[in-house]
């Protein structure tokens, strides 16, 4: 227990296994610790002096000025190409039954609805719509539903003082009206388990429009949503 | 341990250079206290099997969530901050005290300077770790990561810290009879100072009673201040204190002198102020402004050869002892410790460049670079200085070296079992929280698809975790065993040195330079000769001078991003519909903050379009302004709760408090069952009215009717709850006093504040005057809105 700590002489030769480098050493010993007096490693210095060059093309490039460059400016392009992406075909719907009518008879729009209600809906009515603290929305019941215009306003304005949310300020028109589609898609679905039936049973959805083939107006898709009181 | 001291010791901070002789240099006896090393040893042992068995616990909630019984007081949420406290206070902590102890005295030639304040550190410390394992449970929090301790708590650190163990480290610097200051020291005296300074100004809050503060900051600026303390906790609590002990005891157990003394001195004083400025990558993409970000990751990049140098230093002084690794297990420990900090510091800058932290922020990725720090590097050097220092402390012979080696095996496989999984589950969540199809809709919508195909790998986690704590079990065997064979009374051996002159003779720096006789500018001759270090050596004479210069190198570096970003309106533009919580929403909030909720839900989204979708609008800086503390929250192992208002029934709430299963098949989420059946304390609320009163929020009637409108409101909620179908009262608790309501009147408050119609007279958006009046019809009808 002596070895170590006596005076700063290095520790003895006996010890050692292997061998000890024979570079300059600086002379400098601290209960028995020295240091070799060796230069840095010219790879860490460079890439040191690399990583600090870095900064400035990087600020310049980001922070400079020019437009587009911020995160909120890629956001927004961003979400337009998303919106271009999703909807370029279709343009802003129409918040109205006829087109809630339409688009339940078009199963390729109606995954879009699908992913809004899986996003947002399913926490109460169930992943299959079965139903869990919202109501069942596979059978014939329907509580604040009397018509399937019904459920783009429902989606809106929520109902039940409260039990259903309002999901105008949240969500996109588009996504809005075919999220409405969608709902009214799972009504004479099964699920996997079904919330007994609430309100009162309702006539059929509308058939199918015949098929005229109106182009839904303009393809302005980038006029967005999302109200935000902000700057 | 009879020999003390001598207080008479003249400082040694005088200006050197005289020619004065040494010869008049009486001999003084000494020696070391190694007691107090023994004690820190043994809690070192003692907490790090509490906090790994704690992490072990808390990872075992996420796989089955009501495997506690579903109690209260062992929920993940609060748990979850008591295993990282244990981990890198009581564990680490202990570690570096126990670090400290030993190698300050041997490298200062001088027992520590008061065996009083040495104990007073040791059980101070102690005892703030026992609070904070019981405070914690008990929902006592700040909700800070790594600064949860409640500010009682909080002022005791600071005494123990500074007071006792920064009062006893720097006098015993002092009273050194060893010239000059081993790079080891540098590191300790940079740790304890910028501890003291995070600590202090992270913890600035308003006491409302014993248990409860608010901190002085709010929103943007309490997370700058949290990321700051909580990046620069790792900096200078896991990082320097570990690189003084690794400079200490690996070319100790190596035999071998240390690689290069000039790599020490730059890579010190480069990672000292470079590391400060890194904290902002901890909340990239957040609403912190966006030049601060830049920052955050610009020095996070320049960190990653400063923190190799440290790497380098530790495993190129190994050169021509590999052998001797392959034997000793002290020394496989140290350099399986230094290979994991070299991989996590090159990890760090990656994590913070900011498109790569756009995959990998609020995902396990994080929790797997943590641990890959903190069991690799702190875990693995704790370890090897342990199996170094246990026959020396019990003077006798390491009851089992097999063993020993057993545990470096079982630990590192445990680590690898640890963190690849969890890197692998933060890849994948992060990618399946982006992941889009070509139609432009996310692949993933339902969050809870995204924790359920994570679940087997955090179950091999669970094995990990598992391996790791019985690696340190076996450690505490060898520990006890060798610990039955020391020596019936210790012995101290007395050491003599000579005291430290006043003055002190200029070592013979050579002045001459090799450019010396090649035609070169007088200032590459004279940059030649500022390399050799001369200047450097000069303050390692000169303790106080070395420690102002540390402190200025932090709080300068510190002081370049604070005060932007505390005085720079723009950087948190005011939006005239953020009002004020209800009194009844500022106690649900504190509810949230107390079951920790934090910990595993953000309330920050991200300006991505995969991110918006999910959650909606991203969130905007001047949305938190009356938040004390802030919740951003950095790991989402639920959904993003920033525009939780609104989004589902109160009903819904109350049910999914109840039993998440009920109402998320699949949740994770253990049941809060307990806030059903409490009674909230309305009068209380005014206290906490008060506070946000006091902390700039303009109330002003609330004041005096704060639990009036609690109650009013609280009524509200719950008819709501029972019109939706929910009960009116539960084992004695009417619905409308429970605390369960509060907590939903404040999620059902989170995030909607944007969405309001401006009151008419006011701009439509940002103007430069906050908020300043809240009329009464208007707070009210907006509780009658919900």
């Amino acid at each position: 227990m002596k070895s170590n700590a006596e005076t700063n002489a290095p520790q003895t030769d006996k010890e050692v296994v292997g061998h000890v480098p024979d570079d300059p050493l600086t002379g400098h010993a601290y209960d028995g610790i020295q240091e070799f007096d060796n230069p840095l490693p010219g790879w860490w210095k460079w890439m040191f002096i690399g990583s600090i060059a870095f900064a400035l093309p990087y600020w310049a490039f980001y922070h400079g000025g020019a437009e587009g460059r911020t995160v909120h400016d890629r956001y927004d392009n961003a979400m337009a190409a998303n919106i271009r992406l999703q909807f370029e075909e279709i343009g802003e719907l129409k918040e109205d039954r006829e087109t809630v009518v339409k688009f339940l008879y078009e199963p390729s729009w109606l995954r879009v609805g699908q992913t809004v209600f899986k996003t947002n809906c399913v926490s109460c009515h169930g992943a299959d719509g079965g139903g869990i603290v919202g109501p069942n929305l596979t059978d014939e019941e329907y509580k604040n539903v009397k018509d399937i215009g019904d459920i783009l306003t429902v989606l809106q304005n929520g109902a039940g003082g409260g039990a259903m949310p309002a999901w105008k300020n949240r969500l996109s028109t588009n996504e809005l009206v075919l999220a409405a589609s969608y709902a009214a898609s799972l009504r004479g679905t099964t699920p996997g388990t079904a919330k007994q039936p609430e309100g009162r049973k309702i006539a059929p959805w509308p058939a199918a429009p015949v098929e005229e083939d109106e182009t839904p107006e303009g393809d302005d898709a980038e006029s967005e949503e999302s109200g935000d009181g902000t700057t | 341990m009879s020999i003390e001291t001598p207080s008479d010791l003249s400082p040694s901070n005088e200006p050197s250079g005289s020619e004065l002789a040494r010869q008049q240099e009486q001999l003084e006896t000494y020696s070391y206290d190694d007691d107090i090393v023994r004690k820190f040893a043994t809690a070192t042992l003692v907490w790090a099997a509490v906090g790994t068995l704690a992490g072990l616990i808390v990872a075992v909630l996420l796989v089955m969530p009501k495997a506690l019984g579903g109690l209260e007081w062992l929920s993940f949420g609060r748990l979850r901050p008591l295993h990282t406290n244990a981990a890198i206070f009581a564990f680490a902590g202990n570690a570096i005290f126990a670090a400290v102890y030993y190698s300050t005295q041997r490298l200062c030639k001088c027992r520590m300077w008061s065996d009083t304040l040495s104990r007073l550190h040791f059980w101070g410390w102690q005892a703030i770790i026992v609070a904070a394992a019981i405070t914690l449970p008990l929902g006592i929090t700040q909700s800070k990561e790594y600064a949860e301790l409640e500010w009682p708590i909080d002022l005791a650190i600071a005494v123990v810290w500074l007071g006792f163990f920064g009062g006893n480290f720097l006098m015993t610097l002092i009273n050194r009879r060893e010239r000059h200051m081993y790079v080891a020291l540098w590191f300790y005296i940079a740790t304890i100072v910028t501890v003291t300074v995070l600590h202090v100004f992270n913890n600035l809050v308003i006491p409302i009673n014993l248990a409860k503060s608010y901190p002085v900051y709010a929103g943007v600026q309490d997370a700058f201040m949290q990321w700051w303390y909580g990046h620069n906790a790792v900096a200078f609590f896991l990082t320097t204190p570990f690189l003084g002990l690794m400079y200490y005891f690996l070319p100790k157990a190596a035999n071998r002198p240390v690689f290069s003394y000039k790599l020490s001195i730059l890579h010190f004083w480069s990672l000292v102020f470079i590391y400060i400025w890194a904290g902002p990558h901890h909340l990239h993409y957040t609403a912190l402004p966006e030049w601060a970000s830049t920052l955050g990751m610009l020095f996070s990049v320049m960190l990653w050869m400063p923190s190799w140098g440290g790497m380098i230093n530790g495993l190129l002084t190994l050169r021509g002892a590999w052998q001797k690794v392959a034997t000793d297990p002290v020394l496989k420990f140290f350099v399986v410790g230094v290979t994991f900090y070299g991989m996590s510091t090159f990890e760090g800058p990656v994590l913070s460049v900011k498109s790569v932290n756009g995959l990998t922020h609020y995902t396990d990725w994080t929790i797997a670079h943590v641990h890959s720090g903190a069991l690799g590097w702190n875990g693995m050097m704790s370890f090897g200085m342990l199996y170094w220092l246990m026959p020396r402390l019990f003077q006798t012979k390491l009851w089992s070296t097999k063993a020993a080696s057993a545990h470096f095996w079982i630990a590192t496989i445990g680590i690898l079992l640890y963190i690849v999984p969890i890197y692998a589950a933060g890849l994948m969540q992060g990618l399946m929280w982006r992941a889009m199809d070509d139609t432009g809709n996310l692949v993933y919508p339902d969050f809870i698809e995204t924790i359920q195909k994570i679940v087997p790998l955090w179950w091999l986690r669970v094995l990990g975790g598992g391996l790791f704590v019985s690696g340190i079990l076996l450690m505490a065997v060898n520990w006890f065993m060798t610990w039955l064979t020391r020596p019936a009374v210790y012995e101290v051996p007395v050491y003599s040195s000579p005291r430290l002159a006043a003055q002190y003779e200029e070592e013979a720096i050579d002045s001459s330079s090799d450019l010396d006789s090649v035609p070169v500018l007088d200032a590459a001759r004279k940059l030649d000769v500022w390399s050799r270090m001369g200047w450097h050596r000069r303050w390692e004479r000169l303790p106080i001078r070395f420690t102002i210069l540390a402190t200025l190198a932090v709080v300068i570096a510190s002081l370049f991003e604070i005060i932007p970003t505390f005085l720079i309106r723009s950087n948190v533009p005011t939006i005239t519909t953020v009002k004020p919580y209800t009194p009844l929403e500022l106690a649900g909030r504190d509810i949230f903050v107390a079951e920790g909720c934090y910990n595993c839900h953000s309330q920050m989204i991200r300006p991505f379009v995969a991110e918006t979708k999910r959650y909606g609008e991203y969130s905007k800086p001047g949305e938190s302004i009356y938040d004390h503390p802030f919740q951003w929250g950095s790991r989402r192992i639920g959904p993003d709760l920033a525009r939780e208002g609104g989004k589902q029934s109160s009903l819904w709430h109350w049910l999914h408090f109840e039993n998440p299963e009920q109402v998320s098949p699949g949740s994770v989420m253990p049941s809060y069952i307990h806030l059903l059946e409490t009674e909230i304390n309305f009068e209380r609320v005014k206290d906490r009215v008060w506070a946000a009163r006091s902390l700039g929020a303009p109330y002003d009637f609330e004041l005096d009717e704060a639990p009036a409108l609690a109650r009013k409101q609280a009524e509200e909620i719950a008819a709501d709850i029972v019109s939706q179908g929910g009960p009116v009262s539960r084992s004695d608790v009417m619905t409308l006093n429970s605390q369960a309501v509060a907590l939903i009147a404040f999620l059902q408050r989170v995030g909607i504040d944007i969405f309001a119609t401006p009151e008419p007279v006011a701009a439509p958006v940002a103007e430069e005057t906050p908020a300043e009046e809240t009329p009464a019809a208007e707070l009210e009808a907006e509780i009658a809105s919900r």
